[in-house]
């Protein structure tokens, strides 16, 4: 191992992860400073509707594509963002588990199932820059850091794929790139659209109470759509 | 939008409260969005004018979010053009806003259950609509009701006057029709169990329904009143984002209650009013009230399984579909009382779909029937609703929603669909058994 290689997945690494921690602690902070709305009303809707149960059900949601229109209806959508996510959890899994427990990429059954995940979630991420350029809706809504986050991740993607056996027999550059494109995430994702996942919470948990509150969450009837 | 760094006063003031409005679950929904693009085919605008993005939640959003970025957002502060972040700078910048908040979105929160990330499109929306209205741009017609509401104490601008007199006619022919002299409507009587709440269009346009309900009250012997002040149960508040309007609104009608010690509060059909009193009154208005509220769908309901009234179905004898309103599905939780209220007093119901929570809108909500400047956009988006109306092949559509009486009628003269549009109180008053009057009877 190089002494670039090294660096980047040690030394820079760090660096970049307590970046990002001390970032995201004061972006927290900045959230928390808002005053949370309060509602003094009684309850409505159904017994079974209620504040918690309508955060926990908010907050399932995701993994309940049945549960909103959106999903329901868009099924090759719902599995594209699905791949896509796990994509991104197996690629941040890599990024630790190359320095620090290389022995299970010795695995050739664990390398094979990375590389499927990985190399899913690339293609899917090509689709999703082609679903962003060709419609004419989320053109409109597009700026800048939507094609840059998107491109990113996908050529990270690709990275991370070619450093799953973590190998150096052709040369350590995918695994240095995959490291310094890892350690660029860690200090831009927070100033990105990608930083939504620490809004994700917030955002469902506040739409949980208030429509739990109000008897609309959980929902019970998925009704059939026959426009 | 223009880029010009001078700022117009009204502008200024705009962002200076921009600051104030904001809150936890606020700021939370003004961060999260992706632009996934999900929400955009829940919206019925979208849906009516397919290839005009101007039209997506998201996009719609996105004229409010700019601001945010630029003034709040540690990125949109720095790079603005990466995050497409944007102040507002002129008075014409301000207007081409209010064409997107008020003319485009009617606040019916589809999206925002469509939302992945649980963006609450609809509240920030409301919260821009009430930044406008501080500085005094809104549609004509949202400024006129609400100068109504403020001065008169209803937004119809009804006087006391014409208000009592159409009750004392109401009850007359109600006596009449009943043949009982003690029936009619009890005016300001102190200590009752039901002090019943109305929308200013029944005194207007619709006196049937005071009549309808006067009548469920009179045979279900409930002890109950009417107030001779602070009787109107709608806020346009809620359409107009103004906190303030919406808290004294609110405040007057439980002061009112309070004043008679009412036990209960019951409102009338209508979806906004059921909102703004039941469910974001106290919260505008920063008071907690000591009496019940209820929507007068759960209290016919309840005097229907109590026996206190009784009910001949085959008196309403057409096929009948029920229209959500957004505010009681989507904001209250109000959707399966209807449904099971409207099976007991029809024998022919047809479900509309999608339905409850999912429903679209009347597109006749979020004071859009006040601004005759987007008639033409909401009617031409209002296919969406004729298509769902069509579909269920009935003949009368019932709603418990004012508004959505004249959202529905407007757009099935617009569609010819021939549709007769009804509430519930005018079935269950017209299926309510009169002891002399018996035909039939339910076991």
């Amino acid at each position: 191992m190089s002494g670039l290689l090294h660096f980047s997945e040690h030394t820079l690494q760090e660096a970049a992860l307590i970046f990002m921690a001390i970032v995201y602690t004061l972006r927290l902070r900045w959230l928390l400073r808002f005053k949370a709305g309060r509602e003094r009303q009684a309850p409505t809707g159904l017994p079974e509707t209620s504040k918690a149960r309508g955060i926990i059900y908010s907050w399932a949601n995701i993994a309940m594509p049945w549960a909103m229109e959106s999903t329901r209806t868009k099924v090759f959508v719902y599995v594209q963002f699905v791949v896509f996510h796990l994509g991104v959890a197996a690629s941040i899994a890599l990024s630790f588990i190359i320095p620090y427990v290389p022995k299970l990429l010795e695995l050739s059954f664990f390398v094979r199932i990375f590389q499927i995940i990985i190399g899913t979630a690339f293609l899917v991420g090509i689709l999703r820059i082609i679903r962003r350029v060709k419609s004419v809706y989320l053109r409109a809504i597009s700026a800048p850091d939507d094609y840059f986050s998107l491109a990113l991740l996908t050529s990270w993607f690709f990275l991370a794929f070619l450093s799953v056996p973590n190998s150096t027999a052709g040369g350590e550059w995918h695994l240095i790139a995959f490291f310094l494109l890892t350690a660029f995430f860690l200090i831009y994702v927070p100033f990105s659209k990608i930083s939504h996942y620490l809004y994700y919470p917030f955002a469902r948990y506040y739409f949980g109470k208030t429509m739990g509150h109000r008897g609309v969450y959980p929902i019970k009837h998925f009704p059939e759509i026959r426009r | 939008m223009s880029d010009s760094p001078a700022r117009s006063q009204k502008a200024q003031k705009v962002l200076e409260r921009f600051a104030k409005k904001l809150n936890r679950q606020m700021v939370g929904s003004l961060l999260a969005c992706v632009h996934c693009g999900m929400c955009t085919d829940a919206c019925h605008y979208v849906l009516a004018n397919p290839g005009d993005p101007t039209f997506a939640p998201a996009y719609k959003a996105d004229q409010v979010r700019r601001i945010f970025k630029r003034h709040f957002d540690w990125t949109g502060r720095v790079f603005p053009w990466w995050v497409k972040a944007k102040s507002v700078y002129s008075d014409d910048d301000l207007e081409q806003l209010k064409d997107i908040i008020f003319g485009k979105c009617t606040n019916c929160r589809r999206c925002s259950i469509n939302c992945p990330m649980g963006v609450d499109f609809a509240t920030f929306n409301r919260m821009a609509r009430g930044l406008l209205v501080s500085v005094g741009v809104m549609p004509e017609g949202v400024a006129v009701a609400s100068k109504d509401q403020w001065e008169l104490g209803n937004q119809m601008g009804v006087l006391r006057e014409d208000y009592l007199e159409t009750l004392d006619w109401v009850s007359e022919e109600l006596r009449q029709e009943l043949g009982d002299p003690n029936a009619g409507i009890p005016i300001d009587v102190m200590n009752c169990d039901v002090v019943y709440a109305i929308n200013p269009r029944e005194i207007k346009y619709d006196p049937r329904t005071i009549a309808d309900a006067a009548k469920i009250f009179h045979l279900a012997g409930e002890n109950w009143t009417m107030p001779s002040e602070g009787w109107d149960m709608t806020n346009f508040g809620l359409f107009s984002g103004d906190d303030d309007l919406g808290g004294a609104v609110a405040r007057r009608l439980y002061d009112k209650v309070e004043e008679l010690r009412g036990k209960k509060l019951v409102i009338s059909e209508c979806g906004h009013g059921y909102r703004s009193t039941r469910c974001e009154g106290q919260n505008w208005g920063g008071v907690d009230v000591d009496f019940e509220m209820e929507s007068s769908v759960i209290t016919m309901l309840c005097y229907i399984k109590e026996g206190r009234i009784r009910i001949d179905p085959f008196k309403n004898n057409k096929s009948y579909t029920y229209h959500d309103s957004c505010n009681n599905a989507r904001s209250c939780g109000l959707f399966e009382e209807p449904r099971e209220l409207l099976q007991i007093v029809c024998n022919d119901f047809r479900e509309m779909y999608p339905n409850r929570a999912e429903n679209y809108c009347c597109t006749g909500g979020g004071g859009a029937m006040s601004m005759s400047e987007y008639s033409a956009q909401r009617l031409k988006s209002a296919k969406i609703k004729a298509d769902q109306l069509k579909a269920t092949g009935a003949k009368v559509v019932v709603t418990s929603c004012h508004n959505c009486v004249d959202g529905l009628t407007d757009l099935i003269r617009y569609y010819k669909l021939g549709m007769e549009v009804m509430q519930l109180v005018n079935l269950v008053a017209n299926a309510a058994i009169v002891k002399e009057k018996v035909t039939a009877a339910l076991p």
